[in-house]
């Protein structure tokens, strides 16, 4: 039976490049093992052999992921790869990106299975433990032994085809995917288990981490609406024509103030949509459908409330990051505050 | 309460001239059987047969499974409201006979039964694959409403497991095991230092083949109590359930329930195990809002620290799952939620329909719908011929060569939510 | 109404929407979404503005029900009526709760 062919990425460092100053290498091959690859060569025995290994400094890799991944793609198929190994890339935070990157691109466009190792908060796992499998390793080189251990077996079993247990036995990060395995002891006594731990204030795993939400308490209700001054605040991309702040279509960075003093409606003439994730015509034939400046006028002429406020804040809710909404939030409410703004009128799409 | 289990040792079941247990071994007289299930005009005929572990057989459509008991001293009899009466059960001696399951088969709808394979990979996802069974195959009265064969069916099972167990009633046990539950006062004397340890025991409790009974009554119609959990050992709680056949507790799950027997093993060390509290899980909203704050408001009476709570099936129930998780979590109670999950064929869908940062601590019993072959059997056991209309299953789930490849959804009992096998996910 | 469980759930939120309020959770019973060709689910009469649990209730049942998928098979005669026995008594058992005795209106 012949040995099963890896191809192995590490970055400058466990290349013995160097260091962070050599951080902006170019991405090279050399045949063979090397770094962290003689410690994987070893687990394989006799069952796989590193026959080349990709060299890329981090720097490199996060700067020109486009052109580096393409090389590294053609190196891969040159080369025959049965498996790709990345890393492990620890708690190196660029380093762990590029590890999953790779792995991203080589599973996707290859069809090659890959695997990684990284420590929990890695920015790197996050971003792609559904893309490849990410061995979970401690926070530093000192987890190297441990880290080889279980990488190599498992490439083993994934260049081979073989079935893939649950994150728990293989000792991979969740990967989004719900694997059935038979623990050693029967339900109900792991329950009791449990329990007797989490009576006791000791640290217990649970066996189905409950989706997270952020539930935020509802405020009091305005006392007085016909005092009240109103903000309008949305994220359907509502943008002065031509968009002159650049808000993106999608996963925007960043938001927009803007004035709507002495508008009594939102011109299509003036303004529009910035936002990718719907067809945009109706918001741009009619901006008030999105951001309904049209009826808060009529609202306040009618005493019905104290005040529309005379600035509105835009940004685009497609795809945009949970943490990039709250720093908005965050800022947005600030100005909101300062200027007395006593509710605001969300709107989404 | 105290209860003491004695567990009889079955060997071997077989058909013969006249019935006995001798030896471990249960000889069956299907004609005096048969004549006495036959009392009830409903059944137009019923057939029997034996499986063993490691046979080549497939029964199917499962609809409940039993385990035959006697009470041999003390209050009441088996399955009380039900085939013994009312009086209350759950002390004195009992024997159970171990190895042995009384299966039900029959049509009531056509669908929501389920597969139990003696060998091959389905046998590893279901206990029963492990026990001789005594299968019943029962044919109803021509015409009859299917809420009427759901019942006739049921009290079959019921009685013939009653009946089997009667022949055991001098029988020795191979091991006893005595389950004590002291009363409120003598338990808070007795273990002032323990944690107390409720179990809430969710009941299926929706309809027609969603019901559940106790001592006799509608699941549907009460509210949540508290029972002595020897009271289960002795058949208080049977099961009027087959939907779906991987997360439905059959009346062996209620009478040898996992929870109750691990509670039992560290009561009077490390926990004060006070009792079970059942509960429903219906239809109507309010009913659930109801319900899950009775059992809050009980928990909290009992003076809980700590609760395990296991529900039946998924979906609506998942609600009262985590709306008695919420409550008794909301009351410092520290809960654990036993459940199963239906992640989808490649596991990542939303596991439950239901939930809340509360409940932190789960015990999950697997993915249901995790994709399964079943490989073809030399014999199958009442009829093939529902395999494509069965929960889980598909218009494709019946192959040419008699493989099924269905989901794990089909296997009566195989993603068991109390806990009762070792099956798990991550 | 005539189409799949998965319309009925719509149908019933659109309703939640206009001020009819839940009275039976909507994935009542053990039999799947996709499994079913009946659904029965109870709703009040409308009342003034919107009851913000049920619309949840609602929302989160259609998003488990479309994880189902499709409606999976062809039924024949006989198993269609068995589902609506199963779906019916399930209806019974809400009506029942609802206090519902066959002759007074909500």
């Amino acid at each position: 039976m012949s040995k099963l062919r890896v191809v192995h990425y590490i970055n400058q460092f466990y290349g013995g490049i160097g260091g962070e100053e050599k951080a902006d290498l170019p991405a090279q091959l050399q045949p063979g093992a090397a770094g962290p690859g003689i410690a994987l060569t070893a687990q394989f025995g006799e069952q796989a052999e590193i026959v080349a290994t990709v060299i890329c400094g981090d720097s490199y890799f996060n700067e020109n992921i486009d052109a580096a991944t393409a090389q590294i793609l053609d190196w891969v198929r040159e080369w025959k790869a049965d498996v790709l190994i990345a890393g492990p890339a620890f708690n190196a935070g660029r380093y762990g990106v590029a590890c999953g990157a790779v792995c991203a691109a080589v599973s996707e466009k290859l069809g090659i299975p890959t695997v990684t190792g990284m420590y929990l908060e890695n920015p790197g796992a996050e971003m792609y433990c559904e893309k490849t499998y990410i061995i979970a390793t401690r926070n530093s080189a000192a987890g190297m032994r441990d880290a080889v251990k279980k990488m190599a077996p498992l490439a083993l079993r994934l260049a081979r085809g073989e079935k893939i247990g649950a994150s728990c036995e293989e000792g991979y990060l969740p990967r989004g995917e719900r694997v059935n395995f038979f623990e050693k002891e029967r339900g109900s006594k792991r329950a009791v288990d449990m329990l007797l731990k989490k009576l006791a204030g000791q640290p217990f795993e649970t066996e189905y981490p409950m989706p997270s939400f952020d539930r935020v308490a509802p405020r009091p209700p305005v006392q007085d609406l016909k005092k009240a001054v109103i903000a309008l605040v949305t994220s359907g991309g509502i943008v002065p024509k031509g968009n002159p702040d650049r808000i993106e279509a999608s996963s925007a960075s960043h938001f927009g103030e803007y004035s709507i003093a002495g508008l009594d409606t939102l011109s299509p003439d003036a303004w529009e949509t910035a936002h990718g994730g719907y067809d945009p015509v109706y918001a741009n034939d009619d901006p008030n459908r999105v951001l309904p400046v049209d009826a808060l006028r009529r609202l306040e002429k009618a005493g019905a409330i104290g005040a529309l406020h005379g600035l509105f804040y835009s940004t685009v809710g497609n795809g945009t990051a949970v943490a990039s909404s709250r720093k908005f939030a965050r800022e947005i409410a600030a100005r909101l505050l300062d200027a007395g703004v006593g509710a605001v009128i969300l709107t989404s799409t | 309460m105290k209860l003491e289990l004695g567990y009889v040792r079955v060997s071997d079941v077989c058909f013969g001239d006249s019935s006995s247990f001798r030896d471990g071994v249960l000889t069956l007289d299907t004609e005096a059987l048969r004549s006495m299930l036959l009392e009830n005009e409903k059944i137009a005929d019923v057939r029997f047969e034996i499986a063993k572990p490691g046979e080549r057989t497939r029964i199917t459509p499962v609809k409940d499974v039993i385990q035959p008991r006697v009470k041999v001293e003390g209050p009441g009899g088996i399955f009380p409201g039900v085939i013994g009466k009312v009086d209350t059960v759950g002390s004195g001696k009992t024997y159970a006979l171990e190895g042995m399951g009384v299966v039900t088969v029959g049509k009531i709808v056509g669908f929501q039964e389920g597969i139990i394979d003696m060998s091959g990979p389905g046998a590893d996802y279901t206990p029963f694959s492990k026990l001789i069974n005594l299968v019943l195959v029962i044919t109803p009265a021509e015409g009859l409403p299917q809420h009427e064969y759901e019942q006739a069916v049921r009290l079959a099972g019921l009685k013939t497991a009653a009946w089997i167990g009667e022949l055991a009633r001098e029988a020795v046990p191979s091991r006893t095991v005595v389950y004590e539950t002291p009363g409120i006062p003598e338990g808070l004397r007795r273990y002032p230092e323990l944690p107390r340890v409720g179990y809430v025991l969710m009941l299926q409790s929706q309809g027609l083949l969603h019901d559940t009974y106790v001592y006799g009554v509608d699941a549907k119609k009460i509210l949540p109590t508290l029972l002595s959990p020897t009271e289960l050992m002795d058949g208080a709680v049977i099961s009027g359930n087959c939907v779906s056949a991987c997360d439905k507790n059959t009346t062996y799950h209620h009478l040898n329930n996992g929870v109750i027997e691990d509670l039992y093993a560290k009561h009077g060390t490390e926990l004060n195990f006070v009792g079970v509290i059942i509960t429903n899980e219906t239809v109507y909203l309010a009913d659930k809002q109801r319900s899950s704050d009775y059992t809050a408001k009980l928990c909290e009476f009992l003076g809980l620290d700590g609760a395990i709570i296991s529900q039946e099936g998924f979906g609506n129930p998942d609600t009262d799952l985590i709306m008695n998780c919420r409550k008794l979590e909301a009351k410092g109670i520290k809960t654990v939620i036993i459940t199963d999950e239906y992640a989808g064929r490649d596991g990542r869908s939303q596991s439950l329909a239901d939930s809340d940062p509360a409940a932190d601590a789960c015990v999950t019993g697997g993915n249901a719908n995790m994709p399964i072959t079943l490989p073809p059997m030399d014999r199958v056991i009442g009829t093939l011929d529902y395999v494509t209309r069965i929960a889980g299953g598909s218009e494709n789930s019946l192959q040419p060569d008699g493989s099924i490849v269905a989901e794990l959804q089909v296997i009566t009992g195989a993603t068991n939510e109390t806990g009762f096998n070792r099956l798990s996910a991550r | 109404m005539d189409g799949s469980a998965a319309a009925v759930l719509l149908a019933v939120r659109d309703l939640c929407h206009r001020g009819h309020r839940l009275l039976t959770h909507p994935l009542a019973g053990s039999v799947k979404p996709n499994e079913t060709p009946y659904k029965s689910i109870l709703l009040s009469d409308a009342a003034p503005g919107t009851d913000a649990d049920s619309v949840q209730l609602i929302e989160k049942a259609i998003a488990v029900s479309d994880q189902f998928g499709p409606i999976r098979r062809n039924w024949r005669e006989r198993e269609l009526l068995d589902f609506q026995t199963v779906d019916a008594s399930l209806l019974a058992a809400a009506l029942e709760s609802a206090g519902w005795n066959g002759n007074n209106t909500f």
